[in-house]
Formats: structure tokens, sequence, C-alpha cells
């Protein structure tokens, strides 16, 4: 039970979807196509990919700020791949074991070193974004084989190819994970309390690394994606990804000290922030005034949560 | 003697230097000397070393306050964002034509308003400081564009230049000057004064702290606000340094911030670390940035070398820690 916040999280996650709903609606009423909704679903597919693995670090109560930086760095090593004659099945490859190395250096540095996840994850921020620049000189990537843009451009049956075929399987196998195995269990309870799982025999350095990890493919393969469908890989990309991963796990239920939280929230926090985004791009309004909005919604779903925790503590305290 | 002030824990003093802090001032010693013969001298000329002790400066003062602020527990990453609102503010004071006298308070109440809304969040509104920061970092970016635009503000009076950068006492910019006040200031402050003392205590215990009468709710929130009000010094001094504005100004700048802090040796986790350190950490983030420059290296070597600072410098403490 304590996955889902029901007194305080999840209630307020519903509310701002319905309002978000409705807000979208009256301010931009020609949202409502298949059409407008696909290209709607290909922009969050990269960020709630993110997004997910940024779940798993965040309930385990870590941080990775270093997740947009991964996201770059990996997708010019597979696009220099290409371009350097490799076939794309093995850039790719290339470019996943690229992210699974970022996450595996976070997390050994993490676990290792003892030092705070934030500072890890801030140093490699530099570094793997440095090393982004400093292998394409800079400049991007473009001219990669047809058969890679299948990836952000392919369609099944006329849906978007990420959004059924690698989206959505991806999330179903991520909650199965969290809430039908060992692991998940385990994430959330050295998320809960670090010191107890410890004591009670887990290992939870392991816990916490395989969360970087998988926080760092994930974040390599929404790099692929987004090469694919921009048909460019680009050093400096993924730069406000960092933050808004963020936000959006703590957005989706999350608490930020671990413990609490779930994918199926960020995947409904997801599709919130992209009806914000898709429905303020629907009126011509620059992406500074949607990341400015995100933030006023991640303070005010905060704000309303910690209002709903009082009112509860006020009415246990007036019963007991 | 310094160290009678504190209470038997190993709390900083005044003037205490510790082996962290030698080893950064070893740091300090060696990338100087290796900027300096790999430049061939280029180095030590006039413009160069002002040039790095104005950006020094610009990265220490808010610096300062975002110690204090880790000290007690918390974090601000929206300073980088609320150099740019600020800096669009004091800009446009100056566009109508208000003078440096006239427009510095603009500066200084501007930073106290952001920085007084992030308290506030914290304290009152019990928003956990990354969240409340993260927030405000897109809100205050935000409101820079919706007030600025596509314009560039470029009418920035001289005069600004000519009292931040060019005048210098001793060879050493005003803007400089005013840094090292403010840090000795607020050493005195955390060493001596009993609120300063609080402030520790804040980081290592707050519930503690609370029980025992410390105010940590008004505390918190003046350290959110004066680091506000320091945010708004730095971009006048900014302004002096390179007099545009546009609504980009200060992105990533946060970043840079508590690198020199994290680098200093303030631990994140609240309640230990130094003014002293995060002097020199901002000394080599400035060192760094300017050899870079200087040795011809692709300015995007300067990430992968700051990043790998950090997390050397941060894991031998690591690695002494576990030794003792």
């Amino acid at each position: 039970m304590n996955r889902i916040d029901w007194t305080g999280r999840a209630p307020v996650l519903i509310v701002i979807s319905a309002i978000t709903l409705i807000g979208v609606t009256i301010g931009a009423p020609g949202i409502w196509s298949v059409d407008n909704l696909f290209a709607m679903g290909v922009l969050a597919v990269e960020i709630g990919i993110i997004a997910l693995g940024q779940t798993f670090v965040i309930n385990a109560g870590g941080i990775d700020l270093s997740v947009g930086a991964i996201f770059a760095l990996a997708q010019v090593t597979m696009g220099l791949a290409m371009v350097a004659g490799v076939p794309w099945p093995v850039a790719v490859a290339l470019g996943l074991c690229v992210g699974l190395v970022c996450g595996l250096i976070n997390g050994l540095a993490t676990v290792w070193l003892r030092v705070p996840a934030i500072i890890v994850t801030l140093a490699t921020m530099f570094a793997f974004n440095g090393l982004a620049l400093v292998i394409t000189n800079g400049i991007d990537v473009s001219g990669f084989p047809d058969g890679f843009y299948v990836l952000g451009q392919g369609t099944i049956f006329t849906i978007p190819l990420q959004i059924i075929a690698i989206y959505l399987p991806l999330l179903i196998v991520l909650a199965i994970v969290q809430w039908r195995t060992r692991f998940g269990r385990l994430v959330h309870l050295t998320g809960t309390n670090a010191l107890a799982a410890r004591l009670t025999g887990i290992r939870i350095g392991r816990v916490q690394i395989a969360t970087f990890v998988i926080a760092g493919v994930l974040a390599a393969l929404a790099g692929a994606i987004s090469a694919s469908r921009l048909t460019t890989a680009r050093p400096d990309a993924g730069e406000v990804d960092n933050l808004i991963s963020i936000a959006i796990v703590v957005l989706g239920g999350s608490s930020i000290f671990g413990g609490k939280g779930s994918v199926l929230g960020t995947a409904l926090a997801t599709l919130v922030i992209a009806l914000v985004n898709y429905g303020l791009s629907f009126n011509n309004l620059n992406a500074v005034y949607q990341s400015g909005l995100i933030g006023l919604i991640l303070i005010a779903a905060v704000l309303m949560q910690n209002i709903m925790l009082r009112l509860q503590q006020r009415r246990a305290t007036a019963a007991g | 003697m310094a160290s009678t002030a504190s209470t038997g824990s190993r709390w900083p003093s005044w003037i205490n230097i510790s082996a962290r802090e030698l080893l950064l001032i070893i740091g300090v010693i060696v990338i100087t000397a290796g900027i300096s013969i790999g430049s061939h001298g280029n180095f030590w000329n006039d413009s160069n070393l002002t040039n790095l002790m104005i950006n020094t400066a610009i990265t220490l003062v808010p610096a300062i306050g975002m110690t204090v602020i880790i000290l007690t527990g918390g974090i601000d990453v929206s300073v980088g964002s609320m150099l740019g609102l600020v800096a669009v503010a004091g800009g446009t004071a100056f566009e109508h034509g208000v003078g440096l006298a006239a427009a510095t308070p603009v500066f200084l109440v501007a930073g106290a308003i952001l920085g007084f809304v992030n308290g506030a969040l914290i304290t009152y509104g019990r928003v956990p400081p990354v969240i409340a920061t993260l927030g405000t970092l897109s809100v205050y970016r935000a409101a820079a564009f919706i007030f600025l635009g596509n314009h560039w503000i470029t009418m920035i009076p001289p005069s600004v230049t000519q009292a931040m950068v060019l005048t210098q006492p001793l060879g050493i910019p005003i803007a400089v000057w005013i840094a090292l006040v403010l840090i000795a200031l607020c050493m005195v402050f955390l060493a001596r004064l009993p609120r300063g003392r609080h402030i520790f205590a804040i980081g290592n215990n707050e519930n503690a702290a609370r029980l025992n009468g410390i105010p940590v709710e008004r505390i918190k929130l003046a350290a959110y606000t004066l680091t506000g009000v320091l945010v708004g010094v730095a971009a006048l001094m900014s302004l002096g340094h390179s007099p545009m504005v546009q609504t980009t100004t200060g992105t990533g700048f946060e970043l840079t911030v508590i690198a020199a802090v994290v680098l200093g040796g303030t631990e994140l986790t609240g309640g230990r670390g130094s003014l002293l350190g995060t002097l020199l950490g901002a000394i080599l983030v400035g060192l760094v940035q300017n050899g870079v420059v200087l040795l011809h290296i692709q300015p995007f070597w300067s990430g992968v070398v700051l990043g790998v600072i950090i997390l050397v410098s941060v894991g031998s403490a690591t690695v002494r820690r576990a030794a003792d």
C-alpha cells in the first residue's frame, strides 16, 4: 500500500490531470484529433522514458542529474558510429551500452565513495556533457542509414512505433518489475529506510547501482529515439531533461526522499506535462513558458499535497 | 584557540585550516603553475588576471549564500534563473536612465524578493528545497522571458564597468574587494556569533535545534533571502564584466556555484562545511575555466575536467574518512 499514496499524492495528481484536461480543452479546442494526440505522444515518449528510469532512482532514495547528459552522449556515440559505417542496430546497441556504463559509473561512485547521488550526478553531468562535446567537436551529427529512422518515425497501423512498440511495453514491463518482483520491493525498501534495509541483510548498494543502470540505459534509449526522429544527434541535447524528468517523477507522486512512488504515476504525470506543452505550443507559446508552467504546477502540486497532509493530521488528532 | 568557540564537534572556525582545505590550496598552486607554464606566462598578464578575478568573484558571492543554505541542509538550484531575472530588472532600470547608485537597490531588492519566495515555499510551504527551487528555476526563467522577449538590453552605463572592474585599488578590482569583504564578514558571523552557530545546529539536527528554541524557519528564510541579495550583487558585477542582458543570462550558473561549494568541502547533508573551502573551491573552478581558454584546449574539456575534479575531491574525503 505504500507504493501509491492515496492520502496525499495520488488525488492531487488526479485533480491536476483533470484541471489540465479542462484547461487544454478550453485553451486549445482544436487539440482533440487523432493526429494531434499522436504528435503529442511522440514528443512525450522521449522525456517519458527518461522519467521512467528516474522513477527507480528516486524511489530508491537517489536522484540522477545526469540523465540528460547520458541522453546526449549516447545519441552522439551511436550517431558517430553510424556515420563511420557501423550497421544501425549495432550502433544503437553501442549507444545503449554507453548508457549502461554511464549508469554504472553513477551507481558505483554513489555506493563506493559514499557520496550523495546529487553530487555524483552533478559531477558526471558535467563530465558526460563535456565528453559528448569533445567527441563531436561540438558539431551535430547527421546522415544516418535509412533503417535507423524506423525508431523515431516508423508507424504500426498508423500508430507511431515508439508509442506502441517501445513506450507502452516498457511501461508494462517496468510496472510488473516494480509491483511483482523482489527487486521492485527492494527498491522501495531501500528508499524508505536504507539503514533498516541494510540491517535486514539487503545489499542496498546493489539495488542502488541497479537503479542508476536502469536510468542510464533508458536515457540512452530515449536518445536513440530522439536522434532517429530528428535525423540528427546533438551533443547539447537533453540539457533541460535532467530537471524536467525529476519534476515529472515528483508530480507523478514519488516522494523526493524515496520509498514512495510508481512508474504508473510517472506515466500519468508525463501525459499531463505533454498535454500542457502541446496545448501551449498549439497556441504558439514558446518552450520557456512551457517549462515555467511546469515549474508552477510542480510547486502547486507539492503545496496541495502538504495541505492535504496537514488537514489529515488535524483530523487524526481531533479524532484521537 | 579558535576551536574553543565550538562546542565539542568538528565545526569549522574562523581560521582553522583543515586537511581538505590544505589539499585545495595545493590543487590551486599546482593548477596555477601548470597553466602559467603551459601558457608561456600569458596567465600573468593584467587583463587575464583581472578576468580570472572577476569571474571568480561572480561565482564566489552567491556561493557564500549557497554555503549557508547547504549548511542548513537545504539547496538552491534556482540561482542561475535568479541572476537572469535580477539582471533583467536592473538592466531595465539602466535602460530608463537610472544611474548606478540608484539602480543598485533595484538589484538587491529584486534578489531579496526572489530569494524570499524560495525561502517561504521551503519553510512555510514545507516544499522540499530541491523541488521548490527546481520549480522557481523554470518560473523565474519564464518571467525573464515574459519581461524581455527577444529584446537584448545593451544600454548598461559605462559607470558600472568603471566601478566594478576598472577601479582597482591595490591592483584588485572593486568587485573582488566586495567579494572578499562579504566572505570575511560571513566567516566571522558563522564562527563567532550565536546565529552563525545555529546554522550548523540546524544542519546537524533540525528537530533538536527546534526543540532547543532555535527559530529554524526564520533562519532558513533568512538564508534563502540572503542568497537572493548576494545573487543581486553578482548580477551587478556580471553586468560590469559583460554589459549585456538577454533572456538566457545566467543559464547553468547554479551548477558552477554549487560545484564551487561542494569542491570546498561543504557536505550536502548539512551541518559541515566552511566558507574558506568555498573560497578555494570558487578559485579552483575559475582556474579550470581560465586554464582551458589559455591552454587552447577545446573549451568542451572544461566540463569533463570540472566533473572529474569534483568526484576526485569528494571521493578523497570519503577515502580519508574511512582511513581514520
